[in-house]
């Protein structure tokens, strides 16, 4: 029961910020039909933001570490999104659901702010200082407690977008324009605003899963590549553009890294992973909770 | 007579390049091949800037003479990406668009090997710290090791780890899946083996993994005795702080581990107590004065203490210097030929290379093997064994 427990204690904990993470680059897929491979640099970028300004803030202000990381948290979520809006107004929206096109813009968007991180943050690992310390046993697995915490403001984020695109008319209109836009802007949904909302929601999610990943890792310039070939296999599973797809890929696929990184090894989880994504576009390419393309 | 002049023009330019020299201002450029990024930044930044110290060193102190031309050193740094892919772009950059004949470091077993395919072939001389034993031997006369590796290091670590923890007997191991890894694991399986130790698991982990709770669960739940990470600095460090988490308490060895900093700053108090293979305390008394005065740089420069992956590359650029010197040529060929019979000044003293008995050639620096240990967050040095084999070449010098 131990280790079960344990193993399904690392699966909550490294899920939670796989679905965040994931559920950005669904959205923006959903309605603007553009697949950002930019998307992890909004990620890295507010994880690079964080651990830079955090010890400049503590030597300054002498505040409590936590604090510093609220302030540092907001202020990074801040500028990515400043800079998600540049980036929209700048390049993306010429590009609304041109696969070729967006894909050549996001993979030079890509390469570039890599290059702008490693010579502004320079390429060795950052960490930020800990927040919490101690550690806590659930259903017999044992975590630390700034890990749960954070797993907890994930979930409570994946939660409060759900409710969002679920209930609200601005969610309401996300899913129409996901579903049919022509259909969309029949009823009166102005495209280019919505596509522009959802943009930011994306990026933003970005942000927020950077935000929270840095506390608990080594952070360097690359780090956000990692997530995203995660994020494509999670979304790819999920379903192209699905929300719920998003939240259920990204459990499987922590919990395919967490129980076959036990029971075989790290790599054959990743060869596994891969495999399922191969068996999923030749027998359900529209993923377990995607619509078929019709 | 038009062909004439358009292959003498090319000629001249062939060789422009294949001297690595650029003739109007006699400056022999140097090529330091690292990641500069990732887990492994830390030791590619930093050799980049050593590399730069040894240039102005060198300079300083008149450049380096061959075939009655005094030649300044100028080093640039390039990007591996700790990969082959990466690797293989920044050698085609390095050795083919801007002719560089001479590297003073090379970072990583798969980038090197990208490199070297292209060196070998194209006739430049490449030393580097490779772990992989591949890299060199009689078929690649013109690599070189300027650090030691596995192969000299991992039995004196466990001999240390033996006499302070007779009671261990069991080990698990991990390491990155790549041709680093593999080598490495070869060897520290053998070496742990021949010394009466059981292998309870050797897990595999592939370069970039940020999340590693399911790794450590694994390696937790063997109850090894003994951790030995072939990881990079920054992966160990969260390696050991997940398995902390879950539970585990026993002895830490970072066979990689070049030094506290990087893996205090990622693993807190979790790595406390780690043995670690390749670190050294150049601030300490047993440190030569050019290490204290690189490390004390360092500090200033970089912000962390030096390591002796970084410091290869400072010994590298003064092996390539006394071996120019004595081939009296910018030739690396020849500048090879004579690389095995020199006695020169590295940062540890008297330095050569030998090795032919494990690599079929004597292509590996000879150095000090150190054992050392973190305490309270910092390098401390527990032994520092001089090679046989150097101990010998300097009571044959007159």
């Amino acid at each position: 029961m131990g280790l079960i427990a344990q193993l399904l204690v690392n699966t909550l904990q490294i899920g939670a910020v796989y679905v965040l993470f994931s559920l950005g680059l669904t959205l923006v897929f959903g309605v603007m039909k553009v697949i950002n491979f930019a998307h992890g640099q909004f990620f890295t970028l507010a994880a690079l933001l964080i651990a830079a300004a955090m010890p400049e803030l503590t030597v300054r202000f002498a505040l409590p570490a936590w604090l510093d990381y609220f302030v540092c948290f907001a202020a990074a979520s801040l500028a990515v999104s400043a800079l998600a809006a540049v980036l929209y107004f700048g390049a993306f929206e010429r590009y609304l659901r041109d696969l070729i096109g967006s894909f050549i813009l996001s993979v030079g968007l890509l390469l570039l702010m890599e290059g702008i991180y490693l010579w502004v943050f320079s390429g060795a690992p950052r960490v930020v200082p800990k927040l919490l310390t101690g550690q806590v046993s659930v259903l017999g697995g044992s975590l630390e407690t700034q890990r749960l915490v954070i797993c907890g403001i994930a979930l409570a984020f994946t939660f409060g977008l759900y409710q969002l695109v679920q209930h609200s008319k601005l969610g309401k209109a996300l899913r129409a324009v996901a579903e049919d836009r022509e259909a969309a802007m029949l009823q009166g949904i102005r495209y280019r605003r919505i596509s522009f909302y959802g943009f930011m929601i994306g990026s933003a999610l970005a942000a927020i899963s950077g935000g929270l990943i840095a506390p608990l890792v080594a952070i360097s310039p690359s780090i956000g590549n990692d997530y995203l070939s995660k994020a494509f296999i999670i979304i790819i599973i999920g379903g192209l553009g699905s929300i719920p797809g998003a939240i259920l890929g990204g459990f499987l696929i922590a919990a395919i890294e967490s129980f076959a990184g036990y029971f075989f090894d790290l790599s054959y989880a990743t060869i596994a992973m891969f495999l399922l994504v191969m068996v999923f576009l030749l027998v359900r390419p529209q993923g377990l909770l995607g619509h078929a393309q019709r | 007579m038009k062909h004439l002049m358009a292959w003498a023009a090319a000629a001249v330019l062939a060789a422009g390049i294949a001297s690595g020299a650029r003739a109007e201002d006699n400056i022999l450029r140097f090529g330091v091949f690292v990641p500069m990024s990732g887990a492994a930044a830390s030791w590619g930044i930093g050799s980049a800037w050593v590399g730069q110290q040894a240039a102005k060193e060198i300079n300083d102190h008149g450049g380096i003479k061959a075939g009655g031309k005094t030649y300044k050193v100028e080093v640039i740094a390039y990007e591996n990406g700790y990969n082959s892919a990466d690797g293989g772009k920044a050698a085609q950059a390095m050795l083919n668009r801007d002719g560089i004949r001479f590297v003073i470091q090379g970072i990583g077993t798969a980038p090197v090997k990208a490199l070297q395919s292209l060196s070998e072939r194209t006739g430049a001389l490449l030393l580097q710290i490779a772990w992989g034993k591949s890299v060199k031997g009689p078929q690649a006369p013109l690599t070189f090791t300027s650090s030691n590796t596995p192969f000299e290091l991992f039995g004196p670590l466990i001999d240390a780890v033996k006499r302070q923890h007779p009671e261990a007997k069991t080990v698990a191991l991990l390491n990155p899946n790549d041709a680093t890894g593999q080598e490495v694991e070869e060897e520290v399986v053998k070496q742990y083996k021949a010394r009466g130790y059981t292998i309870l698991t050797s897990a595999w982990y592939e370069r970039g993994t940020t999340e590693f709770q399911p790794i450590a669960t694994k390696l937790a739940q063997t109850h090894a005795d003994i951790m030995d990470m072939g990881a990079p600095p920054a992966d160990s460090g969260l390696v050991f702080k997940e398995l902390s988490v879950q539970g585990w308490k026993g002895i830490k060895i970072q066979s990689a581990g070049t030094g506290a900093d990087a893996t205090v700053k990622v693993g807190g108090a979790a790595v406390e107590d780690t043995y670690m293979g390749a670190a050294a305390d150049f601030a300490g008394p047993t440190a030569t004065p050019i290490q204290r005065k690189l490390n004390e740089g360092a500090l200033a420069a970089l912000h962390e203490p030096l390591n002796v992956l970084q410091l290869a590359t400072w010994d590298a650029a003064m092996a390539t210097k006394a071996g120019i010197e004595k081939a009296n040529s910018i030739d690396p060929r020849k500048v090879a030929k004579v690389l095995p019979d020199l006695i020169f000044e590295s940062s540890y003293g008297p330095a050569a290379f030998g090795g032919k008995e494990t690599y079929g050639s004597p292509q590996q620096m000879l150095v000090p093997i150190i054992v050392s240990q973190i305490k309270n967050g910092q390098t401390v040095e527990i032994e520092r064994i001089i090679p046989a084999e150097l101990k010998q070449r300097l009571a044959k010098q007159p």
